[in-house]
């Protein structure tokens, strides 16, 4: 009897807790009809995801000004970067019965099912940031990697007045996205600059910026004499050989080129150790995932797949009040 | 506390009402947790719709086969760690076994033995080395987490269509299942382990070791033995768990699943089991495993932050084992 009382205890306490937190909202919804967009992100805590949630708070903003009361409702996967806990979260939203979900797959091929599944129950989903193997959903919002590789392609020629000896360290296997970036970077390479000579575009660089850094090191051991331009294709890979570069002193000898932003990169670039880097635009692709997904819901036809915007950082542009709110989006203002 | 006394208290009557309302613990909780959820929906129809029922009851079912052999592996006295790397491991080999030819059939069965072959080897470490099963799994935690990603080449792998893909999908065909097959095949093996430990000499054995090994040794169970009985077979179910892991994800995925073994004991500790050993039930760590899955989507669909429902579950496995901690000491006084 007393293990009963306990339970009960326990779980008043509980609901008490829980009723207290919830806000008492609903209100203020006269006569239109409400949208709710579920934005499932990969993970919540990096700053490109944080980006993404600004940008969606954004959209919501606007639209809802516009007269389309849009609410917006973040929530990642609970064990971030888990594929299984993803499913969960769509499925919920699923039965929930939200609007539309706007979807970060971490997946091209575990999230297709739920996404079908969504589509049977009558609730559309766009897909934003990464592929999924699906005809399911309704738009795809993302950055495009291939023009993002062929900018980077286009700065490493100029500098290197299209001749001289470069190499590609790669992401790691099987990443869809930097495997774009690299393939637009060597075909432009090949294309524009046919004087330059790739020395080495096999090599990966594996998952974190140890890995990277291991890699730039063997590599700038068998090249590093040589080379004269370097591309790596994202935030890890980009920080493990500029370290490496730092190591050996060869930190702004060679022209360098990286992708995704970071404060060390940005000081490395004032000081000339990386000669730019290309950055997506995460704020862009939440604001644009939430529109899409309204303007689809408001009956408009809306594209299969937009480009979210790649741009190309440098030391001459980096102050530009453009690229200052790029590398800083208004994070504070859209994120209570 | 020898087993006998244990099963003399269930016999007189006043201790059968308390252990009827021992059961009803976690029945109640799960009552109370859809109960407050609905309250605070402002749609419960929605929570409470046949849909939503569905999709909880297929996410639930990962951790109750898991919890399955838990409970068992818990009323003995023991504890495994390695659960969570077993699923992705499993998940990975019939994944692989897939992509070789083989027909899903065998690739489940596969998945399945690989299971019974981990858990084979925990029971070995645990009796034959004598590590305590803290840490015999604790280590195997590791060793199958590496073995999957190995196996794996360190890569999510990706397989053709098959049925196994349709075990845990939320529109089950044909329609008449009303939910996914891998819920039925849950059940019927939740009912089978009940009826196997309570009714057969197997069973009492289980209850007998973890409430005193060295009564039960000296009345004659070969307890070694039957703890490499109960880590094997409890290994072929977090197998099959796997199985079920891969159909939700499609893939066998290395990574899965990591933490899941905290979900796992924390459906049997919720349901009424003991890490104490001896007590524990399989109705009640179904109910555990259902506890937790309701809470996550009604949490969910509440719209509270991802913290506040790890602050929630987090508390109730403390709530659950203070409980457990506070009866235990009765029985003994």
């Amino acid at each position: 009897m007393r293990r009963i009382a306990f339970w009960f205890t326990a779980l008043s306490v509980i609901a008490i807790v829980a009723v207290s937190c919830t806000k008492p909202d609903g209100a203020g919804t006269n006569g239109k009809k409400k949208l709710t967009i579920a934005v499932i992100p990969k993970g919540t805590t990096h700053e490109f995801w944080k980006s993404i949630h600004a940008g969606a708070n954004k959209a919501a903003t606007e639209l809802s000004a516009q007269g389309n009361q849009v609410e917006v409702i973040w929530k990642g996967p609970l064990r971030e970067d888990d594929r299984e806990q993803q499913i969960q979260v769509v499925e919920g939203f699923t039965t929930q019965g939200v609007s539309g979900i706007v979807l970060a797959p971490l997946d091209d091929r575990a999230l297709a099912r739920p996404v079908d599944d969504a589509k049977r129950a009558g609730v559309p989903t766009v897909i934003i940031d990464s592929g999924l193997v699906s005809d399911s959903f309704v738009s795809f919002v993302a950055t495009d990697n291939r023009k993002g590789g062929m900018l980077a392609a286009d700065r490493l020629g100029q500098l290197l007045n299209g001749k001289g000896k470069v190499l590609l360290l790669r992401y790691a296997e099987g990443s869809a996205s930097t495997n774009e970036r690299e393939e637009g970077f060597l075909s432009q390479m090949k294309a524009k600059f046919p004087d330059i000579e790739l020395i080495s575009t096999d090599q990966y660089a594996g998952a974190t910026r140890d890995t990277a850094k291991r890699a730039s090191e063997n590599l700038l051991n068998r090249f590093g004499d040589q080379v004269q331009g370097i591309f790596t294709p994202n935030e890890s890979s980009t920080a493990g050989m500029l370290l490496a570069l730092q190591d050996i002193g060869k930190a702004g000898k060679v022209f360098f080129v990286g992708f995704d932003s970071s404060q060390t990169f940005i000081d490395a670039m004032k000081s000339n150790q990386l000669n730019g880097i290309v950055v997506q635009n995460p704020f862009n692709m939440g604001y644009l995932g939430v529109k899409t997904m309204v303007d689809h819901l408001m009956g408009q036809t809306v594209q299969k797949q937009t480009d979210t915007g790649v741009t190309l950082v440098t030391g001459d542009n980096l102050n530009s009040p453009e690229i200052q709110t790029l590398l800083h989006p208004p994070l504070d203002q859209y994120l209570k | 506390m020898v087993a006998e006394v244990k099963e003399n208290r269930i016999v007189a009557s006043s201790a059968w009402i308390q252990s009827w309302l021992n059961r009803l613990g976690p029945v109640l909780g799960l009552v109370l947790v859809i109960v407050i959820f609905s309250f605070l929906m402002e749609t419960p129809g929605r929570f409470l719709s046949p849909n939503n029922l569905r999709v909880v009851l297929a996410q639930t079912v990962i951790v109750a086969i898991g919890a399955i052999g838990m409970t068992m592996i818990i009323i003995s006295g023991g504890i495994d760690l390695s659960v969570g790397s077993t699923i992705a491991l499993t998940g990975v080999i019939t994944a692989l076994g897939i992509n070789h030819g083989w027909s899903p059939t065998s690739a489940l069965i596969a998945g399945i033995l690989v299971g019974g072959f981990v858990g084979v080897v925990n029971g070995l470490a645990i009796t034959r080395l004598k590590v305590v099963p803290f840490i015999a799994t604790l280590g195997m935690l590791g060793v199958a987490r590496g073995t999957a990603k190995w196996v794996a080449n360190q890569q999510t792998v990706n397989m053709p269509d098959n049925w196994l893909n349709e075990l845990l999908v939320m529109f089950p065909n044909p329609p008449w299942l009303l939910v996914a097959p891998g819920v039925w095949i849950t059940i019927v093996l939740a009912v089978a382990a009940a009826i196997v430990l309570r009714n057969t000499v197997f069973g009492r054995r289980v209850f007998a070791l973890g409430s005193n090994e060295a009564a039960a040794r000296a009345c004659g169970i070969a307890t070694d033995r039957l703890k490499i009985w109960i880590y094997g077979i409890a290994g072929l179910l977090f197998g099959l768990a796997g199985v079920m892991q891969m159909s939700r994800l499609r893939q066998g995925d290395p990574t899965v699943a990591a933490g899941s073994e905290l979900d796992i004991i924390a459906a049997v500790v919720i349901g009424g089991g003991s890490l104490n050993g001896g007590v524990g039930s399989i109705l009640g760590s179904m109910i555990g495993a259902l506890i937790m899955a309701f809470l996550r989507n009604g949490c969910q669909q509440v719209g509270w932050p991802n913290y506040i429902q790890e602050i929630i579950i987090g508390a109730i496995i403390v709530i659950a084992v203070a409980v457990d901690r506070w009866r235990s000491s009765r029985v003994v006084a």
